[in-house]
């Protein structure tokens, strides 16, 4: 049977497979938040979310229009403080995953979300980190979420808000950091990083694109495997938590 | 002893050049009566700070009153970019100094507790960092372990003139209670050298004795107490009432330019003498559709 879905879903389907039960994981905005309330509605009714705010393992009804919007927190274990949660939770090191939305990114896994354009010169600043940082310093591992466009997946990005592998081969760890991000999720593709360049390698193809597709919308070339499998489609079950019970209104997946 | 008062008075406690730290998150539980009566009053060359950047800071910001922001960026969550703040860094108007949440909440920290500096595992390897090296900011610095040796990025405590604290519910002391999360506004109260507290609602001490163990901000960090309902409107507060979608959407399309944001300011600050006017123009029909339920809180 074909199953219809929209690459939003299958985004949020192959973010909710990288979480294990039990993990504890921070949740920054948007997609995130949908994989990881999907995956503990299915195989990981043990993790614990985090959002920086100070809020615990909230069970939502109502979409919300970002993690200040009181739908977000409904029927919360705790509502604290950043100290609490990206203090005595992360920066102790008792987050396994973090999760992040980004608007650029390198072939490192370094994230921008500061500002677009020339620091120097002329550039639209942007959001800027909120706990983002924080959580790409201090989590054990990341995993990011985004769009895949060459205007988004660049060679050279104008801004690092939150380290990745930095400038490659050990420099993270020489900048004093442990962890980074582990995949980086995208709307045509599933990327890992080498283990030891630490760059960006292609780890799956969404179905209905192809190699070129994945690499011509990209502004850098990444690591390229003799094979490539198809990523796995979402399955019927969990297209229905999405729609029936996550994101009912398609606000975050609209 | 009371420390009630009116806003205009507690605004006018507010010394030109302060430093003052905002209780808000994006669109949540903002100082907006506070920062419309600033405004009024034109108390300006102001430094602002918060862990994530909020419409009363950006309200203010385009108001043309503060100098500098000390940050965590931020944002008006769906509605919107941070318009006024964006533009004032972009333009080179408003000088930022910008952080992650954690690095500002620990500072702020820091400077609760009285600690000369404190150490952060945030920040390192990023242009955030890099970009407050550039600038020789004096308020980090690295210092080595004296039990492992370990290098350490290190912040300078953050320590505001005052800080502006929403509550829900409040004594005429300043003995406060802040429902749903408090992101950072427990660490800026016991930095800031003094409080301001703008209430939902003045209960009796008698209230505040019986559960004792919901005040987080004790009346000794307070100077003034405010009662102000609708205080943070168009933001939520959780347990009172929702953000307005409507008058965030106009924010928004306002603030994208300077002269349509003289004409908001105009239109809904100068022109109202105080935040129940500003109440009247919005009108009750709209803010009695705010309100929260009071099983989910919002």
């Amino acid at each position: 049977m074909v199953i219809d879905y929209s690459p939003n879903e299958l985004m949020a389907v192959a973010g909710a497979r990288e979480l294990r039960d039990s993990q504890v994981v921070a949740v920054g905005l948007g997609l995130p938040v949908v994989a990881s309330f999907l995956a503990k509605k299915t195989h990981a009714p043990n993790m614990t979310i985090l959002f920086e705010l100070g809020v615990i393992d909230p069970e939502p009804v109502d979409c919300g229009v970002g993690l200040a919007d009181p739908r977000v927190w409904y029927r919360a274990k705790v509502l604290s403080s950043f100290v609490d949660i990206l203090g005595s939770v992360l920066h102790r090191g008792r987050v396994d995953v973090g999760f992040l939305g980004g608007l650029e990114s390198d072939e490192y896994g370094n994230l921008n979300t500061t500002l677009l354009g020339d620091p120097k010169g002329q550039f639209k600043h942007m959001v800027g980190s909120g706990g983002a940082n924080d959580i790409a310093s201090n989590a054990k591992s990341t995993i990011i979420i985004m769009r895949h466009e060459a205007r988004k997946l660049r060679k050279t990005i104008s801004f690092i808000t939150s380290p990745g592998y930095l400038h490659g081969n050990d420099s993270r760890k020489q900048a004093g950091l442990c962890g980074g991000p582990s995949r980086v999720i995208t709307d045509k593709a599933i990327f890992g990083f080498d283990p030891d360049s630490k760059k960006i390698v292609l780890l799956s193809i969404h179905p209905g694109n192809t190699l070129e597709d994945v690499v011509n919308t990209m502004d850098f070339e990444p690591i390229i495997p003799e094979k490539i499998p198809f990523t796995e489609p979402p399955s019927a079950e969990q297209l229905q938590i999405i729609r029936e019970e996550i994101d009912p209104g398609k606000m975050y997946l609209g | 002893m009371s420390k009630l008062c009116s806003m205009s008075e507690a605004v006018s406690s507010i010394k030109p050049g302060a430093h003052i730290s905002l209780p808000g998150f994006a669109i949540t539980r903002c100082a907006m009566a506070f920062a419309h009566e600033l405004i009024r009053q034109q108390i300006k060359g102001l430094t602002l700070s918060q862990c994530v950047g909020a419409m009363d800071a950006d309200l203010l910001v385009g108001a043309g009153l503060v100098n500098k922001v000390i940050y965590g960026g931020g944002s008006l969550d769906r509605f919107g970019r941070l318009a006024n703040i964006n533009r004032g860094i972009e333009n080179g108007t408003l000088a930022a100094d910008e952080y992650s949440s954690l690095s500002v909440a620990f500072r702020y920290l820091a400077g609760a507790l009285g600690l000369p500096f404190i150490p952060i595992r945030s920040l390192m390897g990023s242009d955030l960092l890099n970009q407050l090296k550039n600038k020789e900011s004096e308020d980090i610095a690295s210092v080595d372990d004296p039990f492992t040796g370990k290098d350490w990025l290190v912040l300078k405590p953050l320590i505001p003139d005052v800080a502006v604290m929403h509550v829900q519910i409040s004594d005429d002391e300043g003995n406060a209670v802040i429902l749903g999360p408090k992101w950072d506004n427990c660490e800026q109260v016991k930095a800031s050298e003094r409080t301001i507290i703008i209430a939902e609602h003045i209960v009796s001490t008698e209230i505040i004795r019986q559960n004792p163990e919901s005040t987080c901000i004790p009346g000794l960090f307070v100077s003034h107490v405010v009662e102000q309902p609708f205080g943070a409107y168009p933001t939520s507060v959780y347990r009172e009432y929702d953000y307005d979608s409507d008058h965030m959407k106009l924010y928004v399309e306002s603030s994208c330019s300077e002269e349509k944001f003289a004409q908001y300011l105009q239109e809904y600050v100068f022109t109202c003498k105080d935040h129940w006017q500003f109440l009247d123009k919005i009108g009750s029909q709209i803010l009695s559709t705010l309100h929260a339920d009071s099983l989910k809180g919002y």
